[in-house]
């Protein structure tokens, strides 16, 4: 049995749930008269449905966890309803689990803004709630990319922030080591007000969220914070200037649609007359990264996954129909294996597929090849990004050892030859890389249909980088030249930040926005 | 073969809880058998003997292969002590009579080797992972936390306290404790595993490469002469599991109250190579455990199970590796941990020496039974897919708590026994059990009642060694004659607390009746009856103390005068000539006959008033009246 929601599928469906079920019923038919008008002044905020809401179901989009209500209210929730007076609005459709990249992978449903077009995913339906305008900000969870992508996807603007800053207690895990919060707007504004708000609180109940120490110690060293000890620039009188944009060199990739590439090149320009200065740099481990991600992600996914078995809460599978398995007639089991009836049931392809992938890199056989290789790469990439960024890592110890704040030197052996040195040292050092969110404008739907699973993980790219380094990344829309083929006339523009600058990544590509309009 | 029996094992593995119905009934045996087979636990269960007789009949149907299996089956009826009876007659015929340590310890020509896992369940308010507290007893399923539950969207919150007791274990094991650790999760399906991952310490534990010492007095085989170092590789933290509990039809109630509560994993290395050396190491390791307060209770409560691996080797060449090695899973006492290896040893033994090959594979025992029985093979193991968990931050553990806990960890076993023995006068023995006995509890009543006895007494132990050397030996044997009477349950129990209180018998209570023994105030027999009017609650409920009860009922020992003992032995002399008459001559070759004079002086205790003789000094006076005036007369009368 499913939801009512896919029994009368409507053609734009974003909203699963809704705290006023007459409502949300209105608007999934379509037929009854519009909802009352909304109170402009507050935060309409919609939450995707891997983040608690005691009083909605939280259901991953995933048929094992049918019904099932997470009995308290996760941290971030219950933090922008206190502290901005957000009224909760609805939950939000999404790839089942977190994993996907269109989110198709539902039984609510396939949700899409443009007709026949991806909306992106895993977080589609948060991202759609805000481009049609039925939320002011919502709440998503990215992974490899799960809140850039719809957000390039939908022409909205999506934030991922470092990964520590909110809190994941109440949100149901994918891979907790990549797992971050993060939010999707139509502008920047709302979100910057949001991260202001939210971004000095430690949650206790989350062990991965930053203690109050570092996050001072954190923000004594970076800009545009409430509390931060130096002048930020005024951005609206001095433009860009004193500002470096990295352009990775490793990204100008063969996938790369000549459009994409094109509105890269423009924003480029922009920064520039704004005063900025753009330098190609190079992030040797680009390559390795996609393919750590998909071992690291699925392995972690795996092992989160194994807690549902339909016992203390979710859907388990009934034994009526197990006659092929007699001598266990009131069995959830297949064949005699634990569970497997339920969970043959209840997971779809995308998440069987994880969960075989995550096993098998796991396995004692395979563990050395590729899950102890994947953290390895893991490292190399953050380094990559370190030695790039003018600023350092804050949760890094100290590597100069006489606490000097001297240039080290880069090592160069692994760099691309096509990147000008700055000074003996190595090359110039930057603030903000700039990418592609995504390598094309949102594919159309039956073309993903005809796409192997790996077609869509390569989608992914531009994104998993930020992820597996922790690091802050801001997608915000961008113009694409007109075209005849491919009417889709916007893309996403990536902005990534050392970790904890996101407040300035914040301000910065506001900045940014602003000029494009 | 289908991997239906995974399912099925990982509760062999997990739980050690045997023939169950559910597992049992997965195993695609016929459904009459799987029924009849799957009834035996309720009996185990309901009462202690029937499993003990459930067990034995069992013996014979899996040890044989012939017709005796068929007779095996009507003995079930027969009367359990009939039954015992006939099987030791049997065995006795079969000359299989079970020899004390010496000769099954060593097979010449082979090399035994063993290693020891020991997991015990750390002594801590909260479960490793949440704030939900820690209960034995509590009604089922009151101490869970989302996190236990494995509740969507919960996380795990390390709860530091629990560091303490595992820190003291591993300064008792003499670790080196790692200032950084980590937990990683171990996948295995099974409903009482609510995530489907046990979190454990498997790539960076806590603690590693410690060492236990164990003396011949630890039980040792007598072929490890003075001693031996076990070192342990490591210890680590880890998560209990649910308790399952079966419940008649197709039913299984789980009690997730243990979820999550805080077990150490001792591994130590292959240095063991006697049976009874590894059994000792169990105890051992029981009573560190106890002495250092880092663990709830031993292996008797179920507090702590130990899995053995066992291999053999032929001793011709010193060179050889070591042989393929078998897992032993489960062993919840110390006589099934060397009867286990025993049995495994010898079995692997003949499989070599039939020229097979041993498989490594995981194998289980039951108590009381003959050999080990295969659980699963090599392919039938489970791969735990190991994996640091992302949501737990390493453990950073400073040296200031370390050395803290090591200088505030008090007096460890061994140097307890040493002071014992030494200053107290026990036999090694008596000192052992001493510290064993009751979890640690009993010695630690021992020291208030030395305490307590110092100031009564007014004095230190050097002046008085005769005093504490009695309440050494009441603690030990008298106290146990209270407990000795097997038909009731109400006194088996003596209520001692480990902070070294006694419920049934105050610490107070016993250092009075000591103290008044010691004093001669009262004699030996009065003092035992004092210490049942103590058991039985009469001190404070009828007499307000010890004293009082004395006074009351008039049991202060009012000694005899020299007279009056000279009196009575006048009594119980008359008419007893030609006993007398023995004492003649007896400065000769001939021995004193100390008989007769016993029997003497028990006629002074019976003529007098008991209480207030003191046999010793009786036994003098009728000495020396017998020496300087009975048997003179003697010689008198018969001028």
């Amino acid at each position: 049995m499913l939801p009512e929601a896919e029994k009368d599928t409507p053609t734009t469906i974003s909203i699963i749930e809704s705290t006023d079920e007459d409502q949300c019923l209105h608007r999934r038919s379509g037929r009854s008269s519009p909802p009352p008008p909304p109170d402009a002044s507050r935060i309409r905020l919609a939450v995707k449905d891997n983040i608690a809401a005691q009083g909605l179901p939280t259901t991953c989009a995933s048929r094992i966890l049918t019904g099932h209500e997470v009995p308290f209210t996760a941290t971030i929730v219950a933090q922008i309803e206190s502290r901005l007076g957000a009224e909760l609005w609805g939950k939000t459709n999404m790839d089942e689990f977190g994993m996907g990249t269109h989110s198709t992978n539902t039984p609510y449903g396939s949700v899409h803004l443009l007709e026949g077009r991806s909306a992106g995913g895993s977080s589609g339906g948060s991202a759609v709630a805000v481009g049609l305008g039925q939320a002011t900000v919502a709440l998503g969870t990215d992974t490899g990319g799960s809140i850039r992508m719809p957000a390039a996807y939908t022409n909205t603007v999506g934030f991922k922030p470092s990964y520590g800053m909110l809190s994941r207690w109440g949100v149901v895990p994918y891979a907790n080591s990549l797992d971050t919060v993060g939010l999707i707007a139509k502008e920047v504004a709302p979100i910057q007000e949001i991260i202001q708000a939210v971004c000095m609180e430690h949650d206790p109940k989350d062990p991965t969220s930053l203690p109050a120490t570092v996050r001072e110690r954190c923000v004594a060293e970076r800009q545009y914070y409430p509390s931060s000890r130096s002048t930020a620039p005024d951005l609206q009188a001095q433009g860009l200037r004193g500002l470096t944009f990295g352009l990775p060199i490793e990204y100008n990739i063969e996938e790369l649609s000549p459009r994409i590439k094109e509105g890269w090149m423009q924003v480029t320009d922009k920064i520039k007359e704004q005063g900025g200065r753009v330098v190609p740099v190079s992030l040797p481990s680009t390559k390795s990264a996609l393919s750590a991600y998909y071992v690291i992600a699925p392995a972690e996914a795996a092992s989160n996954l194994s807690k549902y078995d339909g016992i203390r809460y979710g859907k388990r599978a009934s034994a009526s129909d197990s006659a092929e398995d007699s001598d266990t007639a009131s069995s959830d089991a297949l064949n005699g294996i634990l569970y497997a009836k339920t969970r043959g049931e209840g997971f779809g392809p995308e998440v069987k597929r994880r969960i075989l992938l995550g096993s098998y890199t796991l396995s004692s056989e395979a563990v050395d090849n590729y899950f102890k290789q994947a953290q390895r790469v893991r490292c190399l990439v953050r380094r990559d990004f370190d030695r790039v960024f003018r600023l350092s890592n804050p949760l890094l110890e100290n590597e100069h050892d006489d606490g000097s704040n001297e240039q080290q030197q880069f090592d160069l052996s692994d760099m691309d030859e096509s990147v000008p040195l700055e000074s003996k040292f190595g090359p110039t050092q930057i603030d903000f890389l700039l990418c592609p969110t995504a390598p094309t404008t949102p594919p159309k739907l039956s073309d993903i249909a005809k796409q192997t699973p790996f077609d869509s993980y390569m989608n992914d790219v531009f994104t998993v980088p930020a992820s597996l380094a922790g690091l802050p990344a801001i997608s915000i829309p961008m113009a694409l030249p007109k075209s005849e083929e491919d009417l889709v006339d916007f893309g996403g523009v990536q902005l990534i930040g050392q970790f904890w600058d996101d407040a300035r990544l914040l301000a910065v590509a506001g900045h940014i926005r602003s000029k494009q309009q | 073969m289908s991997r239906i029996p995974t399912a099925a094992l990982s509760k062999y593995l997990l739980q050690g809880q045997v023939s169950r119905q559910g597992c049992l009934r997965l195993t695609r045996t016929p459904q009459i058998s799987a029924r009849a087979i799957a009834l035996r636990p309720a009996i185990v269960s309901s009462s202690h003997s029937r499993s003990l007789h459930t067990q034995t009949a069992e013996t014979p149907l899996s040890s044989s292969s012939s017709s005796s299996s068929a007779a095996a089956a009507p003995s079930n009826h027969v009367p359990l002590r009939k039954q015992l009876k006939d099987e030791a007659k049997k065995a006795k015929a079969a000359g299989k009579k079970k020899k004390k340590n010496a000769s099954n310890q060593v097979v010449p020509g082979w090399e035994l080797t063993v290693g020891i896992e020991i997991h015990a369940q750390l002594n801590t308010a909260r479960k490793l992972f949440s704030e939900a507290t820690t209960s034995s007893n509590d009604e089922s399923n009151r101490h869970v936390a989302y996190f236990d539950l494995a509740t969507p969207g919960s996380q795990p919150h390390f709860q530091k306290e629990t560091l303490i007791p595992a820190l003291r274990a591993a300064l008792a094991l003499n670790c080196d404790v790692q200032p950084v650790s980590r937990f990683d999760r171990k996948h295995y399906f099974h409903w009482d595993q609510p995530s489907g991952y046990q979190i454990t310490q498997y790539y960076e534990p806590f603690a590693r490469e410690g060492r236990i010492i164990l003396q011949p007095r630890d039980g040792i085989a007598a072929e490890d002469g003075d001693g031996i170092e076990v070192r342990i590789q490591q210890v680590q933290m880890e998560q209990d599991t649910a308790k399952t509990m079966a419940q008649p039809g197709e039913m299984h109630w789980i009690d997730f109250n243990r979820t999550g509560v805080p077990l150490i994993e001792i591994i130590t290395r292959p240095d063991i190579h006697h049976p009874a050396t590894a059994a000792a190491l169990v105890r051992k390791v029981q009573i560190l455990l106890n002495a250092v307060d880092a663990c709830v209770s031993g292996m008797e409560a179920g507090g702590l199970r130990a899995d053995v691996n066992v291999s053999v080797r032929r001793t011709d060449d010193p060179n050889a590796p070591l042989g393929t090695r078998t897992e032993i899973k489960n062993l919840s006492s110390f006589k099934a941990v060397e009867d286990a290896i025993i049995a495994e040893r010898d079995r692997q033994i003949a499989v070599l020496e039939a020229g097979g090959v041993i498989d490594g594979e995981t194998r289980g025992w039951s108590i009381g039974s003959t050999e080990t029985r295969r659980l699963r093979g090599k392919e039938g193991e489970v791969d735990y897919r190991y994996m640091p968990d992302p949501d737990l931050l390493p453990v950073v553990i400073g040296d200031d708590l370390v050395n803290h806990l090591r200088e505030s960890m008090g007096q460890l076993p061994d140097a307890e026994v040493d002071e014992l023995t030494e200053v107290f006068g026990l036999t090694a023995k008596d000192a052992l059990s001493l510290v064993a006995l009751d979890n640690g509890a009993r010695v630690e009543y021992f020291w208030r009642v030395v305490e307590s006895l110092q100031s009564k007494l007014g004095s230190t132990i050097s002046e008085n060694p005769a005093c504490f050397q009695l309440a050494a030996n009441w603690i030990l044997h008298e106290l146990g004659r209270l407990t000795s009477n097997p038909h009731d349950e109400s006194a088996q129990d003596l209520g001692f607390t480990s902070d070294g209180e006694c419920r049934r018998v105050p610490v107070d209570a016993l250092a009075d009746i000591l103290l008044f023994l010691y004093q001669h105030k009262i004699t030996a027999k009065v003092a035992k009856e004092l210490l049942w009017v103590v058991h039985r609650g009469n001190v404070p409920d009828q007499y307000a103390s010890v004293a009082d009860a004395i006074e009351t009922e008039n049991m202060w020992f009012h000694e005899l005068s020299e007279e009056e003992y000279a009196k009575l032995a006048d009594q119980a002399i008359e008419g007893q000539e030609d006993i007398v008459a023995q004492f003649v001559d007896t400065t000769g070759s001939k021995p004193y006959p100390q008989g007769k004079l016993m029997f003497l002086v028990g006629r002074m205790m019976r003529l007098g008033s008991e209480e207030r003789i003191d046999p010793k000094n009786a036994e003098g006076v009728m000495r020396r009246l017998l020496q300087e005036k009975y048997v003179p007369a003697l010689g008198r009368a018969e001028e």
